[in-house]
């Protein structure tokens, strides 16, 4: 015998959104666009800040020495990977070395490849001191725990190629020794070998007609940490005191002033989209809730029927937020299921958009996003319908009867 | 006694003066009678099945439905005793536009699941209204007759004690009246009590006993069928 009832309850509350489709369809796509905005807001913010985290652990400088002028060049850099050559005497880093309060100097080198196999643009390479550096060789150990040969290369997470393959610059071949994860940040996009190969590579970049090496010994940035009891400011006083403020031909750049330049920028987004988001939400819940109002009043014929064939006043109220549920399940499934479709492949193009560092949400962090969305977008059809339900609820079965007569 | 009401009084205010819907009713109402209660429109009937039926609580006096006292059940078992155990018919169109003939007679199932598929005992009543071929039908493609029928088989469903019907006559022709008075007298006869609402004098006479109302007050008892043969 089958023992399934012929109507259930629910039938009760598909049935009642499947009679008016174009309002249901309505309401169902209102919901899927605040989901929509809620979930790809949501989801761009987290990869904003999860990248200008990595950038703040990968930075591991307190001070950054550039030649007078690249400050925003070595911004480009490090954020977004844009390849460029600039070159200071290598004095410096005996001279920084000397200041009161600076605990590490290590030099880096800069050369921007021309055309390589591995890419489609032109790509930064950064060369760096293995004994002394404390930025770039931690990270790289993570991949490749040796020493890096003359001509072998590390390369970032967004760098086309497999390790053991090499690369052409300027007519020189370069083995992937190691190929980083993403960071989100410029180094995604760079390439980093030891001091005599990135020397090699620079003299190469000239002799093609590129940014002259001034000296043997040049580099182009340095990166600092100063001693503990010494604050960035007092160091960066120090050194501007000591060589002189704006004649010396050196700029010093607090690291955290990139990571908080990123941080403002990315304040502004985060504004925006969290404040559209709310506004799509409050639009959402309050014509949700007139909608529903219309259609409870509409509806009181029906509903003293319900009551004269024993429904209680919990269950209206039930099949009013069921019908509620439904359309903000509905809707707001289908907002973060079309977000999640366009966002996830077209990451590497918001990223380029932002022009800032992003980093994919790790699958925990998706999850967390995913759910928090979700439960915002479903919760807006039974809050929305509160009133109407509450309203109902109290109502006299008598009057309810009687008003829906009329 | 399946139904016993004492001193009923419900009251609205009209304006600055007070309008008694229901002026100290008292009526009792046995297994298998058929009770008409008649009067003009206005006077009172439809308020008081409402407080018959546990749908409206009245100012005054008391409904006890198998010894059961209204004041003492809370919505949930008031509610509960609707669904099984007392069938309510109200005025006017009182079918869901969106479910067929036969979903609107298993609603009673849908709102309290009980074991068992309703559906066959669902057709056997809409068969026995002389509606077996319209379960698959919309109210809208009813007839005012034929969604009577519905309604009256959707109130039968869970086999009720009592049965209230509130003027389920008032906008059909001679013909189909009396053919809906001849159910309610064979469902009576089956047992079942039948209290219906009606200003139809000709369909007051199926029932065994008719009440007559005016301004809220039963004025007058008299026979039915039964009294003047």
């Amino acid at each position: 015998m089958d023992d399934r009832p012929y109507l259930t309850f629910s039938d009760l509350a598909f049935c009642n959104l499947k009679r008016r489709p174009v309002r249901t369809a309505g309401l169902i796509i209102l919901v899927a666009i605040m989901s929509f905005v809620l979930f790809g807001g949501s989801l761009i913010t987290y990869g904003l800040f999860n990248g200008t985290d990595a950038l703040a652990s990968r930075l591991g400088a307190d001070l950054l020495i550039v030649p007078k002028g690249y400050d925003q060049t070595v911004e480009g850099i490090l954020l977004r990977g844009e390849p460029s050559a600039f070159y200071m005497d290598g004095a410096w880093t005996e001279k920084i070395a000397a200041v009161e309060g600076v605990r590490a100097v290590s030099p880096q080198l800069f050369v921007a490849s021309l055309n390589a196999s591995c890419c489609a643009m032109p790509i930064q390479l950064i060369g760096f001191e293995q004994k002394t550096d404390f930025v770039i060789e931690p990270w790289i150990r993570t991949a490749y725990p040796g020493d890096l040969a003359d001509g072998d290369i590390v390369v970032g997470g967004a760098v086309s190629g497999r390790v053991g393959e090499a690369i052409k610059f300027f007519d020189r071949d370069y083995r992937i020794a190691a190929k980083m994860e993403k960071t989100g940040t410029g180094f995604d996009a760079s390439i980093f070998m030891n001091m005599a190969s990135a020397r090699a590579a620079a003299a190469d970049y000239s002799a093609a007609g590129g940014t002259p090496l001034p000296a043997a010994g040049a580099v182009s940035s340095l990166a600092v940490t100063i001693d503990e009891g010494f604050t960035i400011s007092g160091v960066t006083g120090g050194i501007n005191s000591e060589f002189g403020y704006g004649s010396s031909g050196i700029v010093v750049v607090a690291a955290k002033t990139i990571v908080h330049s990123v941080a403002g920028g990315l304040r502004a987004i985060v504004t925006f989209s969290a404040a559209l988001a709310a506004l799509l939400w409050f639009v959402a819940l309050l014509v949700l809730a007139v909608v529903f109002s219309v259609v409870i009043n509409e509806r009181k014929r029906e509903f003293g029927v319900l009551r004269s064939l024993g429904a209680t006043r919990r269950k209206l109220q039930a099949l009013v937020f069921l019908e509620a549920g439904v359309v903000s399940l509905t809707g707001g499934g289908a907002g973060v299921f079309l977000a999640a479709l366009i966002i996830i492949p077209f990451r590497a193009y918001i990223q380029d958009a932002a022009a800032m560092p992003y980093m994919q949400p790790s699958p925990g962090g998706f999850v967390a996003v995913t759910i928090a969305c979700l439960l915002l977008s479903f919760a807006v059809g039974p809050l929305a319908s509160l009133f109407s339900a509450v309203k109902i609820g109290r109502a006299d079965a008598y009057a309810v009867i009687r008003e829906g007569e009329a | 006694m399946i139904l016993t009401a004492q001193a009923l009084r419900k009251q609205y205010p009209r304006g600055e003066q007070v309008f008694y819907a229901v002026d100290g009713v008292s009526l009792t109402l046995a297994a298998g009678e058929f009770v008409c209660l008649t009067g003009r429109s206005g006077c009172g009937k439809t308020t008081l099945l409402n407080i018959l039926a546990g749908l409206l609580t009245p100012d005054a006096g008391s409904v006890s439905f198998a010894g059961q006292e209204y004041a003492d059940l809370d919505d949930k078992a008031l509610s509960r005793l609707r669904n099984t155990r007392l069938g309510y018919i109200t005025q006017g169109q009182s079918l869901l536009a969106n479910f067929t003939a036969l979903q609107n007679v298993v609603l009673p199932y849908a709102l309290r699941r009980r074991p068992g598929n309703p559906a066959n005992r669902a057709l056997a009543l809409l068969e026995q209204m002389g509606l077996g071929s319209a379960a698959a039908q919309y109210p809208a493609s009813l007839s005012g007759g034929e969604a009577r029928r519905v309604a009256i088989a959707r109130a039968l469903l869970p086999e009720p004690e009592l049965l209230i019907a509130d003027e389920p006559t008032g906008d059909l022709d001679g013909e189909t009246a009396a053919e809906i008075m001849r159910i309610f007298a064979a469902i009576a006869e089956q047992g079942t009590a039948v209290l219906m609402a009606t200003h139809d004098t000709a369909a007051a006479r199926y029932g065994s006993r008719i009440l007559t109302m005016r301004a809220g007050r039963l004025v007058k008892v008299g026979g039915g069928r039964g009294a003047g043969t």
